[in-house]
């Protein structure tokens, strides 16, 4: 038995050799072995939508690149890991970069998870390009000059953002309250918006603060509260499926009838936002991506024409920040090889993608020179009038991380401190 | 009454969201009208309960008699693999049936305006809970079932075949948590790790009722979802802290529940 399997290994083995010599003939196939990028993709529990959108970008940008013939000739493949937790992560993490020996590693969305990554990026010398993670600690950034790792926006800028629309387009508001996840990014949202709120209306009140867990699916009594606390506004900074849970049973009990909403992350659920029961003039933000912009991109429709096809929704943002990081990869180590077919050091494309400015599919964006991301944040008040069943916006605000991040260095409460309003 | 630890209840429930999501698409799509819409909703909850004939006759009854450990493990697997399959099946985004939860519209009771829906729910719940006890307490059935949990070996030794007793029971007790997973749906979204939510909560509510009893768990429901609710209102960050120590307070005053029996 065992010499006939070692036989048949020979055999197939030969085979291979063969096929592959007759392929690899001539020295212009010398530089074709496949680059292999690794991805990190949450693909269970509550962020497992958002996860999957990321990967359907990642998946999209190879097909278009290995279709113009990959990068500096050699096409690209995938290794795909899932993320979970930080420890297992971690684990995965190791074994894309020492296991399959990945040219990068692109993903991570958990800030919890990512926080632990930094370091091990940092360890291992492989540049990790972070879709949706930070290195922060609450607002705190923890790697202020990374070497490897690069970073998603500070999680607080879209509530940021919401806090400078609010004034802008809710006059009179004395209270509010707020509604978040009971976890980092909910809290850090809550007291960003806060502080920036109490910078335009010095005299708000912040009434009531609710933060159920992540995953609760009924918000019933949370409501029943925020109608006893009669707020003028309430901030929600939910980002999955409660988004729309919630929205469906504020509208059961007309709590938007009494007072105004601001919805800083729900355009990641976005399509699931049925007219049905979100009504018109809420604030809402779709982070970096809005599919229906009016001013988007030949790359966006498209984009968004197959994403429709392919799966029947609209893209969410992540699919956004997927196609940058890998983007802005490629496009770093052309830049790296200056011209030529050689494939560059991994110094060398972590030099080329500090500062790189690429065209991702909501417009340009770039890197700063610390690793962390440079976009624009896409929010305005939600409207009926669209071909859709959910709400879309209009007016659409777009506004820089330029104006509602916090720079290099900065902390943040200081830095809202010191704007001149 | 088949002394076994269902963890797998949670699933059922999700399943029961999940398929009931499904139905009423189904409906909706082959132009039923809206106001009817509970009814494939429920039916559809009923029907996927069957599920529990198959895992009681294919898993459950290895387990009967060994330590109560494997039967956690083994629910639990089940738990992990229903999640899968109802990924693999619906996919990962929270699958919800659209607006019909506000088909039937809103009345003001006591001063606070209440989703219809959700006295439907409501009053659907206390005719399942009254059904079951009339079923407990005056059907031959119910004194089986009920005569089972105090003492398998005698009715055995009466002629009373248990393995369709088990059977019967565990079927229709995941009947319950498939219909619940589906009348709940229309107010929320199903979401895969629903199921694991919902465990947690229950094992709350049996605690402070009491293992085995079916009014323990009538009150302990009461008692978990009206302290949430007052708790949310009065003090937001004490609202899973609360349940939690009513939990303690319970097994180290009363540790059988408030209405458990001697034995439980």
């Amino acid at each position: 038995m065992i010499t006939t399997r070692r036989y048949f290994v020979k055999l197939v083995g030969g085979a291979a050799v063969a096929a592959g010599a007759g392929l690899d003939a001539g020295p212009t196939r010398a530089q074709a072995a496949p680059v292999k990028l690794g991805v990190l993709a949450i693909r269970a529990g509550i962020a497992a939508p958002v996860g999957t959108a990321g990967l359907r970008g990642t998946e999209w940008w190879l097909e278009r690149v290995n279709k113009a013939g990959g990068i500096l000739g050699r096409p690209v493949q995938l290794v795909v890991e899932e993320e979970s937790n930080p420890k297992d992560t971690v684990e995965r993490y190791r074994k894309l970069v020492l296991q399959d020996k990945v040219e990068a590693v692109l993903g991570g969305i958990s800030t919890g998870v990512t926080l632990a990554l930094g370091p091990v990026a940092e360890d291992l010398g492989t540049p990790w390009l972070s879709w949706d993670g930070t290195t922060q600690k609450g607002v705190d950034e923890t790697m202020p000059s990374p070497k490897w790792a690069f970073k998603s926006v500070d999680n607080e800028v879209e509530a940021i953002v919401a806090g400078i629309l609010t004034p802008k387009y809710f006059k009179g508001i004395k209270t509010v309250a707020g509604i978040g996840n009971d976890y980092s990014y909910g809290h850090d949202c809550w007291e960003s918006y806060q502080a920036v709120l109490k910078r335009y209306i010095p005299d708000v009140k912040f009434v009531l603060e609710l933060f159920p867990k992540l995953g609760v699916t009924d918000f019933t009594s949370h409501i029943a509260a925020i109608q006893q606390a009669k707020p003028d506004l309430l901030m929600c900074s939910f980002w999955s499926g409660d988004a729309t849970i919630l929205m469906k049973q504020a509208a059961a009990v007309g709590l938007f009838k009494t007072m105004k909403g601001v919805f800083t992350t729900a355009g990641g659920v976005h399509d699931s936002l049925k007219k049905e029961f979100t009504p018109e003039g809420l604030l809402l933000g779709y982070n970096t991506m809005y599919f229906d912009d009016p001013n988007g991109s030949a790359l966006l429709k498209r984009f968004v024409r197959e994403y429709k096809a392919k799966y029947n929704e609209y893209p969410p943002y992540e699919c956004d920040h997927a196609y940058f990081n890998a983007e802005s990869y490629r496009v770093a180590v052309e830049k790296a090889a200056g011209g030529g077919t050689t494939w560059p050091s991994r110094a060398a494309v972590v030099k080329a993608l500090e500062g790189i400015e690429v065209e991702s599919l909501s417009g340009r964006r770039s890197w700063r020179e610390d690793h962390v991301q440079m976009c624009n944040f896409y929010q305005g008040l939600t409207t009926h009038k669209n071909p859709y069943d959910f709400v879309t916006l209009s007016p659409l605000e777009v506004v820089s991380t330029r104006t509602a991040m916090k720079p290099a260095g900065a902390k943040l409460f200081d830095w809202i401190n010191s704007w001149k309003i | 009454m088949q002394k076994i630890f269902n963890l797998a209840c949670g699933s059922f429930y999700a399943l029961g969201a999940y398929v009931g999501v499904s139905a009423v698409s189904w409906y909706t799509s082959a132009g039923g009208p809206a106001a009817l819409f509970v009814l494939p909703l429920a039916l559809a909850g009923l029907a996927v309960g069957a599920i529990g004939f198959v895992v009681e006759r294919g898993l459950l009854r290895f387990v009967y008699d060994r330590d109560e450990t494997f039967q956690l493990l083994l629910t639990f697997a089940v738990v992990l693999m229903m999640e899968d399959a109802i990924r693999l099946t619906w996919g990962t985004s929270p699958q919800s049936t659209s607006a019909l939860y506000l088909t039937y519209g809103q009345v003001r009771v006591l001063g606070a305006t209440a989703p219809v829906y959700n006295l439907i729910v409501i009053a659907a719940s206390l005719v399942i809970a009254l059904l079951i006890g009339g079923l407990l307490t005056r059907t031959t059935f119910g004194r089986i079932i009920r005569a089972a949990a105090d003492n398998r070996e005698m009715v055995e030794a009466l002629g009373v075949d248990l393995r369709r007793v088990y059977a019967r029971v565990f079927t229709l007790g995941t009947a319950l948590g498939t219909l619940g997973g589906a009348l709940v749906i229309p107010a929320t979204a199903a979401m895969s790790e629903m199921g694991i939510e919902l465990i947690v909560e229950a094992f709350a509510v049996v605690v402070i009722g009491g293992l085995g009893s079916m009014r323990g768990a009538f009150v302990g429901a009461l008692v978990v979802g009206v302290l949430r609710a007052i708790a949310i209102s009065v003090y937001p960050e004490l609202e899973m802290l609360l349940i939690y120590l009513i939990v303690i307070a319970v097994l180290v005053l009363r540790p059988r529940g408030l209405f458990g029996g001697a034995a439980a």
